[in-house]
Order: C-alpha cells, then sequence, then structure tokens
C-alpha cells in the first residue's frame, strides 16, 4: 500500500479519478436525458407521413405536368420572345410614363400625411367646440371659426388626393397599354401552369432541408416545429375528471395523419384514410373530425401519445393481437376502465349520442343488434333506459286455457324448440347448470305447478265462431297473399319466410297441434276478441276466408310434440321446493308448520305463483296476480360501464376477459358460469338460453355495450328538434304495430317486401314523402276505415284497434317527416282560366287516363286507384310532383312518364307547356273528385 | 413447495418466524455477524431469490413500478443490519479482551482534512446519486394512473411503499389508532430517544453488548414491526387487501373466512352467559380495565423487577417511565396481532359510539 499524504484519508489522484469517470458518466447521462425526451414513436410515424405525402404529391405532379399542353406552351413563349422585342421598342415611351409615375406616387403620399393631420384636427375641434357649446364658453366663437377653416383644408386635401388617385390610375393604364402583348401572353401561360405551379409549391414544403432541420432540432424544436403533437380539443364534448368536466382532447392525429384526408385509402394503418370519410370525420360529414373527434366513438385514451400501447388500442381478434405484439410490443393496458372498442364494436358508441330514437342510419351493426334484442324481447326482463314503451314480448297468458291445453303448455315450456324450431321464447329447462336427476324432478314441479297456477288465474273464454272447414289449398294461398307473412313466418314456406325474416309474430309452426280450430277462426277473424291488447291486426277476411286459413294452419303439425306426455309432479320434490320459500323468513319449524296448514292444490297453486316469480314469466306475458312487479334481471342501461371485476367469469377460462367477450359468452350460453360451481337449487343461473347464432350474439354485444353511463353535454348529443322528436314518436308506435313489417317509410325496413322482388308494385305500397302524399284528414279517416285503394294487389292493409291518439300520432309523424304540415284547403284548387277545363279533359283521353284507372269511366276491370276519391285524399302539390315524374317518388311503378325531360306527349294542348297541362289535369281531378269518405258499404269501383 | 411457502408466509405463521429469526439473530449475533455467514447466506438468498422472480405471479408483483424502492431498500436494509451486527461483534469480541473497539483505536482516531475527503467524496455521491435517480426514472416510467375516481377506487389501494406499514395497521386497529395515534406515537418517540437514552456507549462504534436494551428495542421495532409489515403490505397484500402467498395470482374473487369478535362479546355472551349491559362502559368494563392496566399498572410493576430497578439507577424515574410507555404501546402492536390471529379479537375496548376503539 503506497504511504499517503498526512491529512488525507485518500489518493488525491485516485479521487480525480473518480471525479473525471463520474463526470463523463453524467454528461453521457444528461445526453440521455435529452435523447429520451426527444425520441418519440409519433416522431417516426410523422417521418413517414412526410414520405407518403411527398410521394402523393409527386405523382400529382407528374400528372400536372402531362396536362399541360407541351407544344402549346413552347409557341406561347416564343410568341413571348416575340412580343418582349416590340415592347422593348417602346422603352423610351414607359420610361417616361415611369417617371411620371414617380412624382404622381410622391404628391399622393404627401397629400395622404396632410389629409391624416387635417382630419384628426377636425375631429379634435369638433369635440372641443361641442364642449364649448355644452358649458356656454366664451371662447366658443373662436373654437368655431377654426373648426370651419380646418374642415374647408380638408375638403380641398380631399379634393386633390382624389385627383392625384386619377393620375395614377390614368398613369397605370397607360403603361399597361404599352406593354399589352407581353402581359396578355404573360397571363395565358399563368392559366395553364396554376396547377402545377401550386403543387410544386406544397412538394417544396416537404422536402427535409436544413430549415426542416434547425426547427426540429433538440432544444428549438418548442420555438416553431413541423414535426408535433397534433391534438382535437373538443367543447362539447368533456371528459369526466369526477371532480370536474374537461373539454376532451383527441391526440390520435399525431400518428393518424391523413384520417381526414381522402387519398390515402391505399396506405396502411395509421396512415390510412378514415373509411368512411362521408359519414365521419370528412369536413362535411355529420361528424366532422374537429367537432366529434375520434374517442367519443373509437373509446380509448386519446389524449395520450406515449407509445402504441398506453392509448389503449385493442385488437379485434387473436391474429390482430399477435401482429401487434410482434410490431408494436403491445400488451393489455393497465388500470383503464374502457379501452378502445374493437373495431367492428365501434357502432356501439353511437346510442351515447343518439338517443331517443329507433333506428340510426348507417350503423348497420348497432342496428341489427337493437333489432335482435326487440325481436328476443330483452328489455322485457331487463330495464333499459329509451326501451320503456315496448309492448310485453310475449303474449298475454290472461286467458291461456281457452287456446291451448295444459298438456301442451307443459311441454312447450320445458322445451320450445322442441315444438317449434323457430321458437322466440328462450328455453330455462335442462340446461347445463340443471339436468341433473335431482334438479329435473324440481324442475318438473315447477313446470306443472306453473301450468295449475296460470290454468287456475285464466279468465273463461269462448270463441265466437265455428271451424266449418275449408280448402287447405286456397288457405295456403291466402296466407301467402294477404300479408300475414309481414309479420309471421309460415311453416310450408320456409324459404320465403327466411328471406322476411318477419318476428312481431309467432313463426307459425306446428299450429294444428297447438290450438282448436274454433279458436283459430275467431282469432283470425277478430284477434282483439280474444286479447283486447293484441297488436294482431284483424285482414276483414270472409267467413270463408277464414276458414281456409284455418284449414291450412291446422294441417301444420308436429305429431312428434304431439307424441310428448309430461311428467307428473313429484309431491316431495314440490313440498322440498316449497319449504325453501317458506322458511326464507321463517324458521324451518314454523314453515313446516304453515305448510302442514296448505291443502294439496293450494300447495300446488303456492309453488306456481313462487315459481312464476322466480322465472320472470311475467316480466314477458301479462299473467294476473304480478301487475306491477319490476322485471327480474337487472337493469343494463349502463351495462358497457360496469367494471369487469364486477362480470363473474365463473371457471369459464376460455371466455375472452373483457366486457365483450363476457357478454357474448353469456348471450350464447348463459348458463355456463354456473358450471363446475356449487351452488344450491333456488340460486342457480336463471337467465336462459335463446339459442342465439355467434351473429345474433355479436350484434347484440354491440348494442349492450353501446349502453355506457358516459354522459356527453347536451351540446354535443344529437338532439332532437322539434320535428325530429314527433317523427320519432310516430316511429315508435308505428314500429310496436310493425307496419315497418309491409310498408318500406322513406327506404326503412318494409321486410315483407322481399317476398315481391320481381315486381314491387305487387307488394304493399312503399311510403315515399307519404305526408306529402296524403292528406291528413283523409289519413286519420283511412287508419281506422281502411278499404282498397290499389285494385290490383292481393296483399291487404289491415285494420288495426289503434286508439285515437295512435292514430293521430302516425298521421303527424308522417307529416312531420315530409315537412308537410298544414291540411290543404280543397276548395281552393279549382279554379278553371277559360278554356281550360275542356284542355284538361282533352290531356285526359289524349294521355288515356281511363284505360287504367277505369273506374267509374267505363266497365273495364280497374287497373289504377280509382281518381274520384283522389280529391280527399291526395294533396295538389303532390298530384303534380307525381305527374311529373312518378319514378322519382316509387321507381319501378307502372305509372307513365307523360312528360319525359319536360317534352310533353301532348304538344298542342295549353301550348305543350308541362306546367299548364299538369296544372290542369290536377284541377280536373279535384273538380270530379268526390267529397265523400269511403265507407264500408260504398262500391269503391265506380263513380262517386 | 410454492404451496408451502404461499401457506408460511401467511403473517399468522410468518410473524412468528420472523420473530423468532429476530431473536436467533440477535442472540448469536457474533455468528450472523460473521463474513462466513454471509457467503453461506448469499449462496442461499440469491438462487432463492431468482426462484422466487422466477413465478410469473410473484414476478409481476415485483416489477410492478412502485415497487422498485422495495426491492432496493430489501438489499440495503439487509446489507447493513448485516454490517452493523458485523462491526458490533468485532468490537465486542475487541472490549470483552479489554481493547476497546476497532473505531477507538489510534489509527482510526488520526484526523484528516475536510478537503478533498469529505467534501470531495460528497460531491461524488451526489452526482452518482443524482445519475442513478435519472437513469431509474428513464428506464421506469413514473407509476402515473387515470385521474382519481370516487367511485371506483383501484382495487387494491395501497399507500405509498413506506406507509404499507401503517397501512397493515389498519388491519388489526382502529383508523384511529392505526392511522393517528400510534403513527404519532412512533414520530414522538423516535425524537425523544436522544433524551431517553443516555447511555454513552456506542458513540461513534457499533456495539450490542454494551447497549442491549437500546438494540433490541429498536431493531425489534424496525425490522419487525416496520420492515416486515411493509413486506407484508407490499407482496403479501392484494385486491380487497386479502392475504396472498407470494406465487398466488391476485384473484379479485378471493374469499376469505374472517369473522371478528370484541372482548365485550367474548366476556358477555360467552363466558358469562347473559346479554350484553345497555351501558357502554359497563359493556365494555373489561377491556378498559384491562387496557388501564396495561399503560398505567404495568409501568410501576416493571419498576419493581430487579432490571426495573437497575434502569432507573441509571437514567432516572422520568425517563424510565417515559420509555416504558412507549415500548408498551409499541408492544400493544404485536400483542393485537397475536389476539386477532389466536381469538378472532376485533377490539379491546369497542366503543364506537365515542368512535373510540382500542
Amino acid at each position: 500500500m503506497k504511504k499517503l499524504e498526512p491529512g488525507m484519508a485518500y489518493d488525491t489522484n485516485k479521487l480525480n479519478k473518480i471525479f473525471a469517470f463520474l463526470s463523463v458518466l453524467f454528461l453521457m447521462i444528461t445526453v440521455w436525458v435529452f435523447l429520451d425526451d426527444y425520441i418519440r414513436p409519433w416522431k417516426a410515424v410523422q417521418l413517414e407521413a412526410m414520405q407518403i405525402k411527398k410521394q402523393k404529391l409527386q405523382a400529382k405532379l407528374e400528372e400536372a405536368e402531362k396536362e399541360i399542353n407541351k407544344d402549346k406552351l413552347e409557341s406561347l413563349k416564343k410568341k413571348m420572345a416575340e412580343a418582349e422585342k416590340v415592347v422593348a421598342e417602346r422603352r423610351k415611351e414607359i420610361r417616361k410614363v415611369e417617371k411620371e409615375q414617380t412624382v404622381v406616387q410622391k404628391k399622393l403620399k404627401a397629400e395622404t400625411i396632410l389629409n391624416g393631420t387635417l382630419n384628426s384636427q377636425v375631429a379634435a375641434y369638433t369635440f372641443k367646440y361641442e364642449q364649448a357649446q355644452l358649458k356656454n364658453k366664451s371662447n366658443k366663437a373662436v373654437i368655431f371659426a377654426k373648426l370651419k377653416e380646418n374642415k374647408k383644408l380638408f375638403a380641398e386635401s380631399k379634393d386633390r388626393m382624389k385627383e392625384y388617385q386619377f393620375q395614377k390610375k390614368a398613369l397605370f393604364k397607360k403603361k399597361e397599354k404599352l406593354q399589352k402583348e407581353v402581359l396578355s401572353i404573360e397571363r395565358e401561360i399563368k392559366s395553364m401552369t396554376t396547377t402545377r405551379d401550386l403543387i410544386a409549391k406544397a412538394v417544396e414544403k416537404t422536402k427535409m432541408g436544413p430549415i426542416f432541420a434547425l426547427r426540429n432540432s433538440p432544444l428549438i424544436d418548442y420555438l416553431d416545429p413541423t414535426l408535433k403533437i397534433e391534438q382535437i380539443v373538443l367543447d362539447n364534448i368533456t371528459d369526466d375528471r369526477y371532480f370536474q368536466h374537461v373539454p376532451r382532447v383527441d391526440r390520435c392525429i399525431t400518428c393518424h395523419t391523413f384520417i381526414d384526408q381522402p387519398g390515402y385509402e391505399d396506405q396502411p394503418n395509421p396512415h390510412k384514410t378514415h373509411p368512411n370519410l362521408d359519414l365521419m370525420v370528412g369536413k362535411d360529414s355529420p361528424h366532422p373530425m374537429k367537432s366529434t373527434g375520434c374517442t367519443t366513438c373509437h373509446g380509448g385514451e386519446g389524449h395520450r401519445v406515449n407509445d402504441f400501447t398506453s392509448v389503449a388500442h385493442w385488437p379485434q381478434n387473436e391474429e390482430q393481437k399477435k401482429e401487434w405484439i410482434e410490431k408494436y410490443d403491445w400488451h393489455e393496458p393497465h388500470r383503464i376502465p374502457s379501452p378502445m372498442l374493437k373495431v367492428s364494436q365501434t357502432e356501439a358508441s353511437c346510442v351515447k349520442c343518439h338517443q331517443g330514437v329507433e333506428f340510426i342510419p348507417g350503423a348497420t351493426v348497432l342496428n341489427e343488434g337493437r333489432r335482435n334484442i326487440e325481436k328476443y324481447g330483452c328489455y322485457g326482463c331487463h330495464k333499459i333506459e329509451g326501451w320503456e314503451h315496448k309492448r310485453m314480448p310475449g303474449p298475454s297468458l290472461q286467458k291461456i286455457a281457452s287456446k291451448i291445453d295444459k298438456e301442451f303448455f307443459k311441454n312447450w315450456v320445458w322445451d320450445p324448440k322442441s315444438f317449434n324450431p323457430h321458437a322466440m321464447m328462450p328455453r330455462f329447462f335442462g340446461q347445463s347448470n340443471n339436468s341433473q336427476p335431482k334438479h329435473m324432478v324440481k324442475n318438473v314441479a315447477e313446470v306443472n305447478a306453473m301450468a295449475e297456477f296460470i290454468w287456475d288465474k285464466s279468465k273463461a273464454y269462448k270463441p265466437f265462431m265455428k271451424y266449418t272447414g275449408g280448402d287447405v289449398e286456397r288457405g295456403k294461398e291466402l296466407t301467402a297473399q294477404v300479408g300475414c307473412m309481414g309479420c309471421h313466418g309460415v311453416q310450408g314456406m320456409e324459404e320465403i319466410s327466411d328471406k322476411i325474416g318477419a318476428y312481431a309474430g309467432p313463426y307459425l309452426y306446428g299450429t294444428g297441434s297447438k290450438v282448436d280450430p274454433d279458436w283459430l277462426v275467431s282469432w283470425l277473424k277478430k284477434p282483439d276478441h280474444y286479447q283486447e291488447d293484441t297488436i294482431m291486426p284483424s285482414f276483414r277476411l270472409t267467413d270463408r276466408e277464414v276458414n281456409d286459413i284455418a284449414a291450412y294452419l291446422m294441417t301444420l303439425r308436429n305429431k312428434k310434440f304431439e307424441g310428448y306426455r309430461f311428467e307428473e309432479m313429484d309431491k316431495e320434490a314440490r313440498d322440498s321446493i316449497l319449504m325453501g320459500y317458506l322458511s326464507a323468513f321463517d324458521t324451518e319449524e314454523g314453515a313446516r308448520a304453515k305448510l302442514a296448514k296448505m291443502s294439496d292444490r293450494e300447495r300446488t297453486l303456492e309453488l306456481g305463483y313462487r315459481s312464476v316469480g322466480k322465472y320472470g314469466c311475467y316480466s314477458c306475458h301479462n299473467i294476473d296476480g304480478f301487475e306491477g312487479r319490476a322485471p327480474i334481471g337487472p337493469e343494463l342501461t349502463h351495462e358497457g360501464s360496469k367494471p369487469l371485476t364486477q362480470f363473474g367469469f365463473g371457471l369459464q377460462k376460455q371466455v375472452e376477459h373483457t366486457r365483450d367477450g363476457w357478454i357474448k359468452a353469456h348471450l350464447l350460453d348463459p348458463r355456463r358460469w354456473d358450471i363446475g360451481i356449487d351452488k344450491p337449487f333456488k340460486d342457480l343461473t336463471r337467465m336462459p338460453n335463446f339459442y342465439l347464432t355467434e351473429r345474433e350474439a355479436e350484434t347484440m354485444t354491440v348494442a349492450i355495450i353501446g349502453q355506457v353511463n358516459e354522459k356527453i353535454p347536451l351540446k354535443g348529443v344529437k338532439r332532437l328538434n322539434a320535428n325530429e322528436k314527433i317523427v320519432e314518436d310516430g316511429m315508435k308506435v308505428v314500429n310496436k304495430f310493425n307496419c315497418i313489417g309491409c310498408h318500406q317509410i322513406d327506404g326503412y325496413r318494409g321486410d315483407i317486401l322481399a317476398k315481391y322482388e320481381d315486381d314491387l308494385n305487387e307488394g304493399p305500397p312503399r311510403l315515399n314523402g307519404e305526408g306529402h302524399r296524403v292528406q291528413l284528414d283523409w289519413f286519420h279517416y283511412f287508419l281506422d276505415n281502411v278499404y282498397p285503394i290499389r285494385p290490383w294487389l292481393k296483399v291487404r292493409m289491415p285494420s288495426y284497434n289503434l286508439t285515437d291518439k295512435e292514430r293521430n300520432t302516425i298521421v303527424t309523424m308522417f307529416q312531420y317527416k315530409a315537412e308537410q304540415k298544414a291540411l290543404v284547403d280543397r276548395s281552393k284548387v279549382v279554379d278553371w282560366q277559360p278554356g281550360e277545363k275542356e284542355a284538361a279533359w282533352k290531356l285526359w283521353e289524349e294521355m288515356a287516363c281511363a284505360s287504367c284507372h277505369t273506374a267509374g269511366f267505363n266497365n273495364d276491370d280497374p287497373s289504377a286507384p280509382n281518381l274520384y276519391f283522389a280529391r280527399r285524399r291526395l294533396r295538389p302539390s303532390w298530384i303534380k310532383k307525381w305527374l311529373y315524374d312518378p319514378q322519382a317518388i316509387l321507381p319501378g311503378t307502372l305509372m307513365p312518364n307523360f312528360w319525359v325531360d319536360g317534352e310533353s306527349t301532348s304538344p298542342d294542348i295549353l301550348g305543350g307547356d308541362p306546367e299548364r297541362q299538369i296544372d290542369a289535369l290536377t284541377k280536373l281531378m279535384y273538380d270530379f273528385g268526390t267529397e265523400k269518405l269511403p265507407t264500408k258499404n260504398t262500391n269503391y269501383w265506380s263513380k262517386q | 413447495m410454492r404451496e408451502l411457502i404461499n401457506w408460511i408466509a401467511d403473517p399468522i405463521r410468518s410473524f412468528p418466524i420472523v420473530c423468532v429469526l429476530f431473536y436467533l439473530m440477535m442472540k448469536y449475533y457474533r455468528v450472523v455477524g460473521s463474513k462466513k455467514f454471509l457467503y453461506v447466506a448469499l449462496a442461499v438468498i440469491i438462487p432463492t431469490a431468482v426462484w422466487f422472480a422466477a413465478d410469473p405471479n410473484f414476478f409481476t408483483i415485483l416489477i410492478l413500478p412502485d415497487n422498485i424502492p422495495i426491492i432496493i431498500l430489501l438489499v440495503l436494509v439487509g446489507y447493513l443490519t448485516w454490517f452493523s451486527l458485523h462491526k458490533a461483534a468485532i468490537n465486542d469480541e475487541r472490549i470483552e479482551q479489554g481493547l476497546g473497539p476497532v473505531e477507538g483505536t489510534p489509527e482510526n482516531r488520526e484526523k484528516v482534512w475536510c478537503w478533498p475527503n469529505l467534501v470531495y467524496t460528497e460531491l461524488f455521491a451526489i452526482i452518482a446519486a443524482t445519475s442513478f435517480l435519472i437513469v431509474w426514472a428513464i428506464l421506469f416510467k413514473a407509476p402515473l394512473e387515470e385521474p382519481a375516481n370516487p367511485t371506483w377506487a383501484p382495487n387494491p389501494a395501497k399507500a405509498p411503499w413506506y406507509f404499507l406499514g401503517l397501512q397493515e395497521m389498519l388491519v388489526y386497529f382502529d383508523p384511529w389508532m392505526a392511522g393517528v395515534v400510534l403513527p404519532g406515537v412512533v414520530v414522538v418517540g423516535l425524537i425523544a430517544i436522544p433524551y431517553i437514552d443516555t447511555n454513552p456507549k456506542g458513540n461513534g462504534y457499533y456495539t450490542i453488548a454494551e447497549r442491549p436494551v437500546a438494540q433490541w428495542g429498536f431493531q425489534f421495532g424496525w425490522l419487525v414491526l416496520w420492515i416486515y409489515l411493509i413486506i407484508v403490505g407490499t407482496f403479501l397484500r392484494g385486491p380487497n387487501w386479502t392475504f396472498y402467498g407470494p406465487f398466488e395470482y391476485w384473484d379479485y374473487h378471493k374469499v376469505v373466512a374472517e369473522y371478528n369478535v370484541n372482548l365485550s362479546e367474548f366476556m358477555w355472551i360467552k363466558w358469562l352467559n347473559t346479554a350484553m349491559p345497555e351501558n357502554m362502559f359497563v359493556r365494555e368494563i373489561l377491556g378498559i380495565l384491562l387496557s388501564l392496566a396495561y399503560m398505567i399498572v404495568l409501568p410501576p410493576l416493571t419498576a419493581a423487577t430487579k432490571y426495573g430497578k437497575m434502569m432507573i439507577e441509571k437514567v432516572g424515574q422520568m425517563r424510565y417511565y417515559i420509555f416504558v410507555v412507549l415500548l408498551l404501546l409499541m408492544m400493544s402492536l404485536p400483542i393485537k396481532m397475536v389476539l386477532r390471529w389466536l381469538f378472532s379479537l376485533k377490539y379491546i375496548v369497542a366503543l364506537p359510539e365515542l368512535e373510540l376503539n382500542l
């Protein structure tokens, strides 16, 4: 060991070396800090974007270059040279003019200064004078004189200025005239090359020269960088920071550079253009980027730009997950309550802002999901805000005893699909969690008891009609024709039923094994005789028609199901379940005493009552004794915001550990969570199995995860205006009665039209701008007094049991939808000009209107509506629009167009002017039309 | 093996084990403080630590950014504890031989210049520490979370790492005690140490033999009641503050059976087999008496013992009683813990009416 100096514990050299080492280390770390701060993933993305932009622009530039006519440019340039020579000869004159210009310029400038000074003087003296006047000062006369003087000087100066300006203009013109040859060619060249020059300028901007490097170099890149975090600040949409709502900030466009710019569709992400620019993000779309942002729909942490994972991107599937892990080192984001939605589920977010509507245009998946929710009646058991107006999903059971027999009921409840493979009623029994014999015995007891209870409650009903037999073939034809299939699928016509996909009514399968023929004919004849609040309408069928249809439906049998005999109730099982109920708030002994007091029948009925409550039958079916009970399922209004830790995944390891994963798995097999878990009989999961398809479950999942509790401020959501509100109220009624099962309303639904693909005219009329077509008083009358309008139609408009309020709601809905809110005064339409009426009749003849609209004009079979009724029904402005171009309103209609491209087919009547001709015909229809509205006894196809 | 460790790690078992280990360490500190022991210990600890870290569940907890300081702390505390034992062992042996501590030898008493010996090396320490902190900050991002949501607290909601011992105390005490009284006493007690401990021995050198009470008392409070509880709070407490073994997956739905009973309920319902009295003070009489006895009767009683007399002679009455009260307060934690584990005892005195629970 080296000897140290006195007073020293360490060797100074050694200390210095350590210091040097530490200093270098520290310097390196400092550099590292700056680099770490400077190098951000998004900068690389933006550089990449610049390259892409450059390439695109270069391509454009080349194209623009090609556009330019080279020969012409060359010749222009030659001409230019000549012109320059010509102008050069006038050099002297031009010089002279230029000199004069400088002189005038100088004078003008001097005068402007003087004028400005005088102007301020005038203003100041004006104020002084007014003050002097106000205070009646002695020197006001002096001030006034000065004011006058200044005003005069100002006026003179102004005058001189005008003079100089004239001179300036004249000189400019003079010079231009001297150079005119050059200037005109210059202009021509410029007009040819503007586009190219503009693009060239843009290309220049994408170059990464020294200025670019300087602007983006570390330490000074805060001044004016070109690579920077881009953001959208949304004032109308806020983030809930729990103690405060703050405007949402989306920085997604930092990497998704071209999301709002068309032309980058071919690029890979993140440089790709948004795939639906017309609806989303685009400047002119209803959801422009600046006011909608990105995370409003997609979810995720839009304000973060640290890296790919931190913004909570979420892969669509396993494949993408693998790709992302490889490419971006993706992992599940930590502690993010709601990560980004999978791309296929983005539509879920529509619901956040579009509430209180039946249908969201453009949201295909979401609408499908909501349609499935409606189809299977999820809202019956689970409250969902905004769905309260929907009808009970299942039929009333208040008179069920007279409709079907108990045996059928029990077998049906046990397994609905065994009777009808299309049944929408779900299955509660024989599921993975209750198939053990010990559970089956109890389930059988419950079903038996429920049947007894419901039969006990069932009110007496006697069909008012007797089935007298009918023609099966004719019945089948009628079923297909009159319009049953707008709401029902029908066995024996599966192909077309599948095409239509109707679900408002049950799929008519095995009907003959289910109901009594007398009940069936009564029901078909007058549905509300059996159930007052049914939405099933009457088709005004004759007794013969009713019998024919019944005859066909009675041939639909499910022989196998008929053979089923439901097991008898095991009384011990019944008592043991009952004991469970009775001892809930009582001791074993107390419960036993209570049970002992009950008779055999009472016990069965009590269990029936309890079981109906347990399985929530009353949530979908009207059953006496359950009025006002809350629905059985948990509310789904905010299901999409429920913390993931509150979803019980049980032992289902294969289920994706996400909200949507759980919901989809739950929809496909609700009982799976009980597998491998020890639960007492009464606590087994009760959500029944709907046997949904993958697709159905997927779309419903989208609709459910959209139910979030995120509060979007009023100014951010789509608020229905007064008009839209009325339309939506109407659509609710229209949906309830399934009008859209048959009628397509302005392009929406019209399910049954699938049956009439070959000729849409054979199907129920499409209601395009219906509110404009018909008068509102007529419409209100018609809904309660349906009469045939189109003689060729086999499908019938049924008679609904609508309340007056419902009728009014529907009528107003159509009026507001077409923005035709007022009634047209019919008495004011007809005011004939001289000779107009004769001309109108002449047109009528020439256009042979009566060859189709025969009713009342000849004895041929009519093939178009009776125009005598047009006066009450149609609005004059609609008639005109219709006559002018029927195809524009109803594409494919057979009504001919007599004024193709404004050319009348009768050029010699009324000067061949289409407007006057159409006017005359409209008046004519109003002239001969009747004021009477048809009644039951009217002959619809005669003169009125 | 993992199952066994999970089972052992439960505070019910690991706390006594740690106490025994502490006892052994202090008792045989000359063995523990030997270099040989250090090498053997390292040879055991390093593979064990690697094996622990190889478990995915433990590794997940280990690499949480919040937990990195605790890992550093474990290494430092482990080493420094051994170092002090090592030095104390050498010194104590020398003192026994009448040589005096190493620090007291003439060559170690020689004086050196402040500059550069002290100031320069301090500068090194500053630079090195700054560098270390910067590198740490770059490599491990700050564990920031979403803005606090009062309706959705993170689970588990954990205090900063240095307070996890206090949070662990909340399991056994009323928040008033664990959150206010005891931490207050800890701070006051630490401040009071120089005024209570007037023993001049051990100034400037390590020794255990010359100041056994201070060493045993302080080391117990520090290693067992503070460090050990931080370890428990960090590695063994998961969602819902439920106990999870080091190799156990933090399942949010884990349920443990726990039903705690107050001392008063033990007394009236179980032992006396009668209804609880209406008057709350009568109801809690046993707990109140026991607590008073613990805090008021126990100190004079200890003073009468041989050790008590000896200490009073050395430090005087006042210092002695303050010391004993502080010691009793400190010991109330392990006592309460043991009572909880053995008897599921909730509170000794339960006066929720006065928000006073002990």
